[in-house]
């Protein structure tokens, strides 16, 4: 290893060799600014992997020939050497990115570039304040200078804007110079020492002056990581500035002064801590909240750049309370925000236009719209990259120590940044993509690209870092994660063979697992497993090579499994964000899903923070813990572990509150999607609830039975849900309407606590499953052949698709609950379940929902293949071969089911034995026997057959002298409708209904959070009006900071 | 009038903070452990009379490369900035004559301020003094060669010449102190000499002269292009 | 008791500042807003010249009034005075950048009124 001295030599010969090199020969000097950065980014990887790989100490650096504090010294160790690897590597794809800028900009651009990575290195490396000083100037000067590379649209020299912005930051950084040299020359005075390690050992607190000496050091350092509110000039600076320079300013300036910041904290010790995390949690929120209503994409970065290093200061500190996991926690949200940011700077300078909705352009690249997900994905802090182990620890620690508020505003906040950037990202595939062509020049994609690669690397050594701390597995490593992550790298080849790839991996997945699921655990293997694939044959549809499918479709089939398979809180949380990215990719690929699949992923978001805090607080400080153990959660927090949990499940399971998402969400889905993310993605929520309810059972909170609450709001989930299914006039969305009314049924039986109920709940999973599924893939058959899922617009489908009726006939069937077939199955359960349990009110109204159930169910049977045949549908052929298969295959799923519904039941009833010994049934052959009754699945269905064909028959007869009116046999009164919809039979088909109960209907749940979101749009609409460009207005907000801090801070 | 209370009482506020520094000062009576060690090891360690440029040279030779960076940055950067595209349309609006004294005393003093300058950075570890002061004033000796003609041009290749070669003999210099003595940048590779001698204190009178040439041609360069785009 | 000289420094220094923050404040001007810059620039560097003195001492230059042996007692505290002279070229630097902004400004903008450079914003 070199001496780290040679990172800053080596940049400063460099920059000096530039102005003896001929100022014509462009190319060399070029090739001499590479060089040098490249030598430095080797030898800060040479020094990390000595620490790394081994393990050697920190080398203190003496220069002068004397010892510190009476020369200045450096020092390198592991956190010096990956930050300062950062940088250089930063610096030096930058380099690469501004090729044509450093060209035409001359040999002194380089030099300037050159000497602002060399001090953001310096800053890294000194252990001398003055000298940071020093280097802070540098940054500073080469910063102003660096804004000026800005490109106009057509690549020409910089405009007035960036012009401009210098002279703000200009203007600021004299504010802050001045406090950081009084800060320092009143410290030297009251310790004689300018070393940090010598002035820490001094305790500068305790010396006269030394207090203030430090605030105006600590104002001064912090500025410079833009808190707010003093931190308009960068805004301006990332808005104007040259994207390469952008990322260099964000990722690696960034790193560099919250290192700094991390030196001084060392010299004020443990009671300025309190006083970093405030600032930085107010600049987290402020910055999120700001960025909402932003527009401009590189502002919006700019914003999002000054949040990330808002959360950083926040962990820096709460170090006190985070102890060694600090660096885990602080590089792995840095990091990730650095790697991200930076790759996210250069992708926005691929693109002319500047508007979030402008990124549109980048989908004709699908490498690269893959590597705007994943620098999204480790922004958020998803699964398996670095952040989203951070934000684990981060919020287990925290939870650990009582800091609730902390925790809170650190989730709001992360939500708020997850808002924006999937609203973004929905924009890029969703809007109309302007013209122009995205240019692919490699040294501007290849920076893109080695930012990708970092991210999946530090995902992996994340992954196995939290191994060695926490005896975990590597996420990355997971059979079905990597399985799904493979399907990548094949995207290349035809739909129909990734197809087969999928339905055989997971097929073989079940076939190599199955005997290590309990019964209970099994049937969600056999739904999300082999259910999957049969879902799957209806993709044989699709032609072409479906390009992001698959990889969205088994990256959402891994999480479920994963889940089912979790043992551990943090194995079971990162299956659950899995599965909620994989179907929000799923979801947004319907032709109209953007706000759908945004509230969607908000929701789910939402729901699984509070998860994961439930989860934080059930750990009581520890780093994870069993499922099994949520039983031992002790009394205070037990109940409010049981609260949060179970509400971060129901915003899976749609119920009513948090159902806003799903009817679009369902209904806009492609059509073999709906059935994915309705048959199987909703039972991922029950089967959260299960789990907690299995381990937490009956909680109380200030005395209310949280398992009765959950009863009414499963009560009511079933009635609206049916109530709003009736008066859709939107096939998939009446179906949408109704599986959150059919989530209510099994949310019921699970909250009834008893065996009957869960098995109700259970038979409601499996049937749900199956006509829920075969009535999406039939209804989007038929949507597919009419080119429309309005219902009235339809009818007398019955000759044209057969096949189709046939499967909704079976369906309504089976869900309205009638014999014979499995519906009443459910609904015989669930009558038992109801005898036997102590609460009558909520089962009302869950009474109530059954028949208002058929009400919808018959229109679906009625309007769309009965009645008149539409003219222009006279052509209608039946729905393709593969979307018809499966569902004739769940027909006759639904008849065996309903025939020996004990083939499944039997062992789950005998399972639930062990949590429920009361009241389970009997079975005895072909009949099942419970307390109040029995029922025997095959002789209700002779019964019922007899029944059906003989009044079939006479009706037959009856009606054999029946005339058929022609279409057009109709009289509109002499009148000229003005909307010719309405005079169709089946428009508005219950008006009176309406009538009568329309006003539960009204959608203020959905006003609710309309205001919610409008409200936070407004918050932050009017708050980033205090940066109102002037530059003078920046003074006075450092100012101002520095006085609010002063008062706020108690100091 | 809001904003000039604004900053009133923001200012006010800032104020009680300084007022608290300055009646917290006590003056020292004795030197603090580093002064102590300059005032007592510069002499025999490094050779140099003057405290002060061993400081700056040597003990914290390194702030001294940054600060010599940072005015070979802003000459840089003004260059840059000032070469912009713009609306640059505005033409020269003539130059007033220079005055027959201005000339004449030009042509006697700028060589005597050259030479004054080259003095006090030699001398720069003697005396009060150094590269920067003299660096400065070989640039004052520009400034006047460009009053007395402002449309004279200087080479810039001269310029960036001799500040680059200035610096990459600086760095060179710093690494021979961290190969041949005790750490970058020790001066003590070179004989310390006597002291209060021309030639002692090391590397110090060479790396000082360095300094000297390296200001001077940055202050030039940045007045030679600021008086380029005046006039242009 | 009279306050010191350092203290009459520093306070001197201090009031600069506050002028010069003052003035950047207020002043609308890109020029004059350099210029108290420099002002409170110059504040910060008697401020930090002020600490370093010491009552009854000489400069840190040894010579045949100070010799070696006794410079521990006769000289004040040589660190202020190497600082100051870095904070000096720094600011130096500064200045000069700023002011060929202000001209660059001005030339595409005919203008030097601060509140006229608002397009960037929010």
């Amino acid at each position: 290893m070199v001496s780290p001295l040679y990172l800053i030599v080596l940049a400063l010969a460099a920059a000096f060799l530039l102005g003896l090199l001929n100022p014509e020969r462009r190319g060399r000097a070029y090739a001499v600014t590479l060089v040098a950065l490249a030598g430095m980014t080797l030898i800060s990887a040479d020094w990390l992997w000595a620490f790394t790989m081994e393990g050697i100490d920190p080398v203190d650096v003496y220069t002068a020939g004397a010892e510190p504090p009476f020369a200045i010294n450096l020092r390198m160790g592991l956190a010096e050497a990956a930050l300062t690897l950062l940088v250089n590597l930063t610096g030096l794809l930058s380099a690469l990115y501004l090729k044509d800028v450093l060209l035409a900009g001359g040999r002194r651009t380089m030099a300037v570039l050159l000497i602002s990575v060399m001090a953001l290195v310096g800053i890294i490396l000194t252990r001398d304040l003055f000298n940071l000083f020093v280097f802070f100037e540098l940054v500073v000067i080469s910063s102003a200078g660096l804004v000026l590379l800005a490109n106009d649209k057509d690549g020409g020299p910089a405009s007035g804007l960036s012009l401009s912005a210098g002279f703000k930051y200009l203007i600021v950084s004299q504010f802050i110079s001045a406090f950081l040299l009084l800060g320092i020359i009143f410290a030297y005075h009251a310790t004689g020492t300018l070393n940090i390690d010598g002035m820490a050992n001094a305790s500068l607190g305790l010396a006269t002056g030394g207090t203030i000496a430090f605030f105006l050091m600590f104002m001064a350092i912090v500025a410079e990581l833009k808190p707010f509110p003093a931190n308009g000039w960068a805004l301006d600076i990332y808005e104007s500035a040259h994207p390469a320079f952008s990322a260099i300013f964000s990722a690696a300036t960034g790193a560099a002064a919250l290192y700094a910041v991390d030196k001084l904290l060392l010299i004020g010790g443990a009671e300025w801590l309190p006083i970093a995390t405030g600032i930085g949690i107010v600049t987290f929120i402020a910055a999120n909240l700001f960025a909402l209503p932003q527009t401009h994409d590189r502002r919006l970065l700019g914003y999002s750049s000054i949040a990330q290093t808002g959360l950083v200061l926040v962990v820096l500190g709460q170090r006190d309370l985070l102890g060694d996991s600090t660096p885990f926690i602080a590089f792995g949200l840095l990091i990730s925000h650095a790697v991200a940011k930076a790759g996210l700077f250069w992708l926005s300078g691929l693109l002319k236009n500047r508007q979030l909705a402008d990124w549109a352009a980048l989908r004709q690249r699908p490498l690269l719209v893959f590597a705007f997900v994943t620098f999204t994905a480790m922004l958020t802090g998803l699964p398996p990259f670095p952040g989203f182990y951070a934000k684990w620890e981060l919020v287990h620690q925290l939870a650990g120590a009582g800091q609730f508020t902390l925790l809170g505003l650190i989730l709001l906040g992360a939500l708020i940044e997850a808002g924006y950037l999937f609203r973004w990202f929905g924009y890029l595939m969703k809007r109309e993509a302007p013209v122009e062509t995205v240019p692919c020049t490699g040294h501007k994609v290849g920076p893109v690209l080695v930012a990708v690669a970092a991210g999946w690397a530090l995902a992996y050594l994340w992954g196995d870092l939290a191994g060695g701390l926490f005896g975990r597995d590597n996420l990355l490593l997971a059979l079905p994660l990597l399985f799904a992550l493979s399907f990548l790298l094949l995207d290349w080849l035809p739909a129909w063979i990734k197809n087969s790839l999928a339905i055989a991996g997971m097929v073989a997945f079940f076939l190599l697992t199955w005997g290590e699921y309990d019964p209970l655990r099994l049937i969600f293997a056999i739904i999300f497993l082999i259910g999957g694939a049969l879902t799957l044959l209806a993709s044989y549809s699709v032609h072409g090579r479906r390009i992001g499918f698959y990889p969205a479709a088994m990256l959402m089939y891994a999480g479920m499994v994963m889940l089912i398979r979790a043992t551990t809180s943090f194995d079971f949380f990162a299956a659950w964000e899995l599965l909620t990215v994989g179907s929000y990719f799923l979801i947004l690929r319907g032709k109209h899903s953007e706000p759908h699949a945004l509230s969607y992923i908000l929701f789910s978001l939402g729901g699984a923070f509070l998860i994961l805090a439930g989860f934080a607080l059930a750990a009581a400080g520890a780093p994870q813990f069993d499922l099994a153990s949520l039983a031992q959660v002790a009394a205070p927090a037990a109940p409010w572990v049981f609260v949060l949990l179970a509400v971060g499940f129901m915003t899976k399971t749609a119920a009513i509150g948090l159902h806003i998402w799903l009817p679009g969400a369902h209904a806009e889905a492609e059509t073999d999607v709906s059935p994915m993310v309705s048959g199987i993605l909703l039972k991922a929520g029950l089967y959260g609830m299960m789990v907690l309810l299995l381990a937490m059972g009956k909680q109380q909170l200030y005395g209310v039975e949280l398992t009765h609450v959950l009863l009414w709001i499963a009560a009511l989930t079933a009635l609206i849900g049916n109530l709003m299914a009736v008066f859709q006039e939107d096939a998939k969305r009446l179906l949408a309407y109704s599986s959150i009314g059919q989530m209510g049924y099994a949310l019921f039986g699970l909250a009834l606590m008893n065996h009957l109920g869960w098995l109700m709940a259970l038979v409601f999973v499996i049937n749900h499953y199956i006509y829920k599924s075969m009535l999406f893939l039939a209804v989007g058959g038929v949507a597919k052949r009419t080119g429309t899922r309005e219902m009235y617009k339809m009818g007398g489908l019955i000759r044209l698709m057969p096949l189709s009726f046939i499967a909704v006939l079976i369906g309504i069937i089976a869900v309205s609950g009638v014999p014979p077939l499995s519906g009443f199955g459910g609904r015989w359960v669930f009558y038992n379940a109801i005898m036997s349990a102590e609460y009558r009110l909520p089962m009302v109204v869950l009474f109530m929902a059954g028949p208002i159930a058929f009400l919808y169910l018959f229109r679906l049977i009625y309007t769309i293949f009965l009645g008149q045949l539409k003219d222009e549908l006279r052509r209608v052929k039946e729905a393709p071969f593969w979307i018809v298969l499966p569902q004739m295959i769940y027909v006759a799923l639904l008849l065996v089911f309903a025939v020996v519904p004990g083939l499944a039941l039997r062992h789950v009833d005998a399972y639930l034995n062990q949590f429920f010994p009361e009241g389970g049934l009997h079975w005895g052959g072909g009949t099942i026997i419970s307390d109040y009754g029995y029922w025997n699945p095959v002789a209700i269905m002779i019964i019922v057959g007899v029944i059906f064909t003989t009044v079939f028959a006479l009706l037959l007869i009856v009606n054999r002298k029946a005339q058929m009116v022609k279409q057009f046999n109709i009289v509109f009164s002499a009148e000229r409708p003005f909307r010719p919809e309405t005079t169709h039979y089946a428009w508005n088909f219950y008006a009176p209904y309406r009538k009568a109960m329309g006003f539960l209907t009204q959608p203020f749940v959905t006003r609710f959070w309309d205001t919610l979101a409008d409200l936070l749009h407004t918050a932050g609409d009017l708050g980033r009006r205090l940066y109102d460009g002037n530059g003078q207005s920046y003074g006075f907000h450092f100012l101002a900071f520095v006085v609010i801090v002063f008062f706020v801070g108690g100091i | 009038m809001i904003k000039r209370f604004i900053a009133l009482t923001l200012l006010l506020a800032i104020g009680g903070l300084f007022a608290s520094l300055l009646l917290g000062y006590t003056p020292d009576s004795e030197l603090n452990q580093t002064a102590r060690y300059y005032a007592e090891r510069t002499s025999p360690d490094i050779g140099a009379a003057n405290i002060v440029t061993a400081i700056i040279v040597t003990y914290r030779g390194l702030d001294t490369l940054g600060e010599v960076t940072v005015l070979f940055l802003s000459a840089a950067i003004v260059g840059l900035v000032l070469a912009l595209g713009g609306k640059s349309g505005k033409t020269g609006r003539g130059t007033v004559p220079v005055g027959e004294l201005l000339t004449t005393g030009t042509r006697y003093l700028a060589p005597l301020i050259m030479l004054l300058g080259v003095y006090v950075f030699v001398n720069g570890h003697l005396t009060p003094g150094g590269g920067f002061q003299g660096g400065a004033i070989l640039a004052s000796g520009v400034l006047l060669l460009l009053l007395a003609d402002p449309l004279k041009r200087f080479s810039h290749v001269l310029i960036a010449t001799i500040e680059s070669f200035a610096g990459l003999l600086y760095v060179l210099i710093g690494l021979f102190g961290l190969v041949l003595a005790g750490g970058f940048l020790d001066n003590r590779f070179l004989p310390t000499g006597e002291l209060g001698a021309l030639f002692s204190a090391g590397a110090i009178p060479l790396i000082y002269s360095l300094i000297g040439l390296k200001v001077g041609a940055e202050f030039a360069s940045m007045l030679a292009s600021l008086s380029e785009s005046e006039t242009s | 008791m009279m306050p010191s000289i350092a203290q009459l420094a520093m306070a001197t220094g201090f009031i600069l500042i506050l002028i010069g923050f003052y003035g950047a404040l207020t002043q609308r001007n890109l020029l004059r807003m350099i210029v108290a810059f420099t002002l409170s620039g110059t504040g910060v560097n008697i401020v930090i010249v002020a600490i370093g003195y010491m009552h009854g001492r000489t400069a840190p230059i040894l010579d045949a009034t100070v010799n070696a042996a006794d410079a521990v007692s006769r000289v004040i505290d040589p660190v202020p005075q190497a600082l100051v002279l870095t904070a000096i070229v720094i600011g130096l630097g500064v200045t000069a950048l700023m002011l060929a902004y202000a001209l660059k400004l001005h030339e595409q903008r005919r203008s030097l009124d601060i509140a006229k450079f608002t397009e960037l914003k929010w």
